[in-house]
């Protein structure tokens, strides 16, 4: 049997696939129709300092190959997470990842400090949601934003912190760059892509929040490419995500640099994505006598 | 109540009821076994990617001692139009029981039940629970046209059928809401329960609260997960915040939920 397991920023995990945030619920919605603890990693919803009621309707469209979502961040607040989720997200036996949102530095302080010692394994700093008006992307689109919003998190947690970045910028590099000198444990790779649907027989846009953020297969190139530039700039570990639904697709990831990979709107499409990754992860690495599949992070860099 | 599991299912017949209405029979002992009315299931409605989404569809009947589970859906766009041209003994990727069904005492009543157009889909299974319960029903379809008047003779098994098009080529001509009224005026009942577009589902709505009968709504919305985690398909409840139609629905009570445009 091959080896998949990988320690990423401390964070131990069986195989290297976590669900990305805000697709998988808190698992429970899975826990009947697949065997969730099989999962590498589970990372939550966005979480945010109080409740929030999200957007107004429609809030999903499908594109080619993909989806545009204006979800807007809707979840109960931390503090109903860590109450009445998160033991139910623990008993799965696989690391939790918070995923967290502030509309300030301040509100990121809040739930990093919040969140700490509540049996969560790591957080996941989500400066790049495109769906809200404050916070979110506004806060990972300029490199010395970002590293001071990243900077303030590390001090106040000694839990492993993953910055989430938006690929809606000029250069993604400066961004990687300015977060991992911030302290930044790990990063994750890539937010959706913001675009847009006009609805043509009501004339308007079609989403409830006009924009949105466009995430599947369609965006999976542009996902890879993030990783590989990025990869081969900073030393921390990246979590290679956007459009993943096959084994296949998670190497190409892996291949570009990537030490982790999430899978998203693949659950979407097939509820079972995930299991059916990991056995081809496996079955490639049998097939192909790779020992252990960390050997292979980073196989497609430039120098090699 | 069993949650959802993924199945892979053996197509055992498809008709075409009307040009874009169509009829199938999937072989799921498990969903058939484990679903109750009003729920529905997410059917797999592509080969590759695009569509990428699969398609929420209403559980319209269920023979438990075959094992089989019926879909009456509309061709609306490429999802639709894929599943349509599947044959029989083809396999289709589905994952159900999914949502929150109808509810009903189980000591009977008498029920008004109100579709319009395909929103009558879930509405089958539902007309057959209650008579088994005893319920006394009125059953009320409306649209356009006869082509869309759909299932009625089914619908006749378990109570009186009345039928109106806005265009008078079957039943009465009218919509609809002119049924609902014109009964609601003539008779006294229990309970309704609605499944139509969002004109019928606040039409019944505004009626059952005039009337203080208790009402029941099936919402269509679109939908990514279908099992509550992704938070797309969401209406408004009456304190402002968002219900999942696919986790807190698709029926709720007319009473429970604010409806939009």
């Amino acid at each position: 049997m091959s080896d998949l397991t990988v320690n990423l920023a401390g964070i131990k995990m069986k195989n290297p696939v976590m669900s990305a945030s805000g697709t998988f619920g808190s698992g429970v919605e899975y826990a009947t129709v697949f065997d969730v603890s099989r999962m590498g990693a589970l990372v939550t919803k966005g979480l945010t300092k109080e409740a929030r009621a999200g957007n107004k309707p429609p809030r999903i469209c499908e594109t080619p190959a993909g989806l545009l979502n204006a979800v807007g961040l809707q979840n109960p607040g931390v503090e109903v997470f860590i109450r009445d989720l998160l033991p139910e997200m623990l008993e799965f036996g696989v690391p939790v990842i918070a995923n967290i949102a502030g509309n300030t530095s301040d509100e990121f302080v809040y739930l990093a400090e919040r969140l700490s010692n509540t049996g969560v394994a790591g957080l996941e700093v989500n400066i790049s949601c495109p769906n809200v008006k404050t916070g979110g992307m506004a806060l990972g689109t300029v490199p010395e934003v970002a590293a001071e919003v990243v900077k303030a998190v590390v001090q106040a947690t000694d839990l492993p912190v993953i910055v989430k970045l938006t690929p809606n910028v000029t250069d993604i590099r400066e961004l990687a760059q300015a977060v991992a000198e911030a302290g930044a444990d790990a990063i994750s790779l890539i937010n959706t892509l913001v675009g847009m649907v006009i609805d043509v027989d009501k004339r308007k846009p079609l989403l409830g929040n006009c924009i949105g953020g466009l995430s599947g297969p369609a965006i999976r190139p542009v996902g890879v490419r993030a990783v590989w530039e990025v990869s081969q700039l900073v030393d921390i570990p990246i979590i290679g995500m956007g459009g993943i639904t096959t084994g296949r697709d998670a190497l190409e990831y892996i291949m570009a640099g990537a030490t982790a990979v999430a899978v998203g709107s693949a659950f979407f499409h097939d509820p079972l994505a995930a299991v059916k990754i990991i056995d081809e992860l496996e079955q490639y690495c049998t097939d192909q006598c790779v020992e252990k599949l960390q050997d292979l992070v980073g196989v497609a860099w430039k120098d090699n | 109540m069993k949650g959802p599991e993924e199945f892979s299912c053996r197509v055992m017949e498809q008709a075409a009821l009307a040009p874009d209405y169509y009829l199938l029979k999937l072989d799921a002992p498990e969903l058939a076994q484990n679903s109750s009315p009003g729920q529905f299931a997410m059917l797999g409605c592509s080969e590759g990617y695009d569509p990428f989404l699969r398609r929420p569809l209403a559980i319209h009947q269920v023979d438990r001692n075959k094992g089989q589970v019926f879909f009456l859906y509309q061709v609306r766009g490429k999802g639709t139009k894929w599943l349509s041209k599947r044959c029989q003994n083809d396999k289709l990727s589905l994952l159900g029981p999914l949502g929150r069904g109808f509810t009903y005492s189980a000591t009977g009543g008498r029920a008004m039940i109100v579709g319009a157009g395909v929103g009558v889909a879930p509405l089958l299974f539902l007309a057959s629970e209650l008579r088994a319960q005893g319920w006394e029903l009125i059953i009320l379809m409306g649209a356009r046209s006869k082509s869309g008047i759909l299932r009625p003779d089914a619908f006749m098994e378990y109570g009186e059928v009345k039928i109106a098009t806005e265009d008078g080529s079957c039943g009465v001509q009218g919509t609809v809401l002119d049924l609902v009224s014109r009964e609601l005026e003539k008779s006294s009942f229990d309970k309704l329960f609605a499944c139509g577009p969002l004109s019928v589902l606040k039409g019944v709505q505004g009626m059952s609260r005039e009337k203080g009968i208790a009402a029941e709504l099936s919402l269509d919305e679109r939908m990514a997960c279908g099992v509550g985690a992704c938070v797309g398909c969401v209406c408004q409840s009456h304190d402002g915040s968002y219900l999942r139609v696919c986790k807190e629905g698709p029926v709720f009570s007319a009473e429970e939920v604010v409806l939009g445009e």
